[in-house]
């Protein structure tokens, strides 16, 4: 059952929101030990919140998608009175007083949050080893990672413990989960959502957005999120626009760019040949399959990785000094941004601004771009390298240099499963539209689900 | 190229040797990537400072 056909079925009174959570928290007890996908679970809360939610329902409220709807939230979006730990030591006994934008909107919106997620330690990495909760673990093999820095909430969507989870994303932490996990993942544009009351990574490239089972699950959570927060100076005033697509929408007459350049090489043999099914059938759904060329990724992908390296050891050097409450990898992060120098950080934020013009040259021709999500399927929990294409690469290098480039472009962009590997372990592809083009970009991943571009449940879910 | 290690006991920073040897060949790398692709910007080409909604940023 997706979130939509629940929220069908809440409405209908064939289901109660009583009925869900409890099921949602008997699917954790029962998959928690194998997956590890939370750090804390909210279960009484969450009853009482479902017992008001049947209230509501019953008393005739007006009752949106989201309501009675279990879903939970990484562990760094702020929960009044709940623990905050963004997934470390420091941490640890934070309770803030206060709650997200993003929580309080969930929460009016009538939803049922369940808890708080594992995920990298800081938000600050890709595998979700998590040194201080212990390794969140991919459903679909789980020796293998979800992905990160949203891990659990990948894990426990595709795991259908929720029907959606609300992740981070700052080069790559919502679209890498949902692509090893099989799920779908949305990067909002920069400014559609509300950054306020979540611990930042990264100031200028920290986005927060919905992972979920079907793209119209995904909008449904986005339609409830989205909107001007004067709280958060980066939030835009624009209008938001109906999100949910119809039943029967299409992408008939829709330009789609395949890249020439970089997008393609060094793949993994089944993630290309993943991507390219979805894209011949984009083209029998009557898309317009148009091949472009892009600037300077590399550079951009360069450029992303120097601001958030710089801006990431700003935020964190007044903590900096706890060293042994830090994991290896989190700790070496931090201290290489702490040795950047100022003029490089202000040069890199000019070149993101040259880059983003030339970027925003290719909506003339296009409405959107379809490229692979990340280059391989989910890594074994410890792999530190992987070798595509004969050339040795960096786990984390080679996870986010598909996807990093959006986030200095603040663009929307759309993880969707696009097929299953020899390995058995789910593809992802990326849709990419200019700002504030969520609908466009939903619209053609529904149309593309719709025909036919799904993939098998998980089978710890099945 | 900087020398990382001399920059990190000029600033005082409590880095140890042995994370010194691990993270400075990935800084080293990283600025040669990128000092080229900064080496011609002409000076009216100001910051994307990611402070202001993007949609007045001038991106669209």
């Amino acid at each position: 059952m997706t979130l939509l056909e629940a929220a069908g079925a809440l409405r209908a009174r064939r289901v109660s929101a009583v009925e869900l959570a409890t099921d949602s928290l008997a699917r954790i007890q029962a998959l928690e030990p194998r997956l590890n996908s939370f750090i804390t679970v909210t279960g009484d809360a969450a009853m009482a919140r479902a017992r008001q939610a049947d209230r509501e329902l019953a008393a005739g409220s007006p009752a949106g998608p989201l309501h009675g709807i279990p879903i939970a939230l990484k562990d760094l979006f702020a929960t009044r009175g709940v623990r905050t730990t963004c997934g470390s030591r420091v941490y640890w006994d934070f309770v803030p007083h206060y709650s997200a934008a993003v929580v309080e909107r969930l929460e009016a919106a009538g939803a049922v949050l369940m808890g708080k997620l594992n995920m990298h330690e800081m938000a600050y990495g890709i595998t979700s080893a998590n040194p201080h909760f212990g390794p969140v673990r991919n459903p679909w093999d789980t020796a293998r990672s979800p992905g990160g820095s949203s891990g659990g909430s990948g894990a426990a969507v595709a795991a259908e413990t929720l029907f959606a989870a609300m992740g981070s994303d700052t080069g790559g932490s919502i679209r890498i989960p949902a692509s090893f996990c099989g799920v779908v993942g949305l990067k909002p544009t920069y400014g559609r959502v509300s950054r306020y009351g979540v611990m930042p990574l990264a100031y200028s490239l920290d986005h927060m957005g919905p992972l979920a089972r079907t793209v119209r699950d995904a909008a449904a959570v986005l339609q409830a999120i989205a909107g001007h927060d004067r709280r958060d100076d980066t939030s835009s005033r624009r209008p938001v626009d109906s999100y949910i697509p119809e039943e029967g929408c299409s992408i008939r007459g829709l330009s789609i760019g395949v890249p020439e350049n970089y997008y393609f090489e060094r793949l993994d043999p089944d993630v290309k040949t993943a991507v390219e099914t979805a894209i011949q059938l984009a083209g029998r759904l009557g898309a317009a399959i148009k091949p472009v060329r892009l600037p300077d990724v590399d550079a951009l992908n360069t450029v992303a990785r120097l601001i958030l390296a710089a801006e990431a050891s700003a935020l964190a050097e007044p903590i900096l000094a706890r060293r042994d409450q830090f994991g290896a990898d989190v700790l070496a992060l931090f201290d290489q941004g702490r040795l950047l120098a100022a003029t490089d950080y202000v040069n890199a934020q000019r070149l993101r601004r040259r880059l983003r013009g030339e970027f925003g040259r290719v909506w003339k021709t296009v409405d959107c771009l379809l490229v692979p999500t990340t280059p391989a399927p989910a890594p074994r929990i410890g792999e530190t390298t992987t070798t595509l294409g004969g050339v040795e690469e960096d786990v984390r290098l080679a996870a986010t240099r598909l996807v990093r480039s959006f986030n200095a472009l603040g663009y929307p962009a759309l993880s969707i499963p696009c097929g299953i590997g020899r390995s058995g372990l789910p593809v992802g592809l990326q849709l990419v539209a200019a700002p504030f083009r969520e609908a466009l970009l939903l619209r053609a991943g529904a149309a593309l689900e719709d025909g036919g571009l799904r993939i098998p449940r998980c089978p710890l879910a099945s | 190229m900087t020398d990382f290690k001399a920059v990190a006991r000029a600033r005082g920073l409590d880095i140890p040797e042995a994370e010194l040897d691990r993270i400075v060949p990935t800084l080293e790398k990283l600025e040669a990537a990128f000092r080229p692709l900064a080496a011609d910007l002409p000076p009216s080409l100001e910051p994307a400072t990611g402070i202001c909604p993007l949609e007045e940023d001038g991106a669209e």
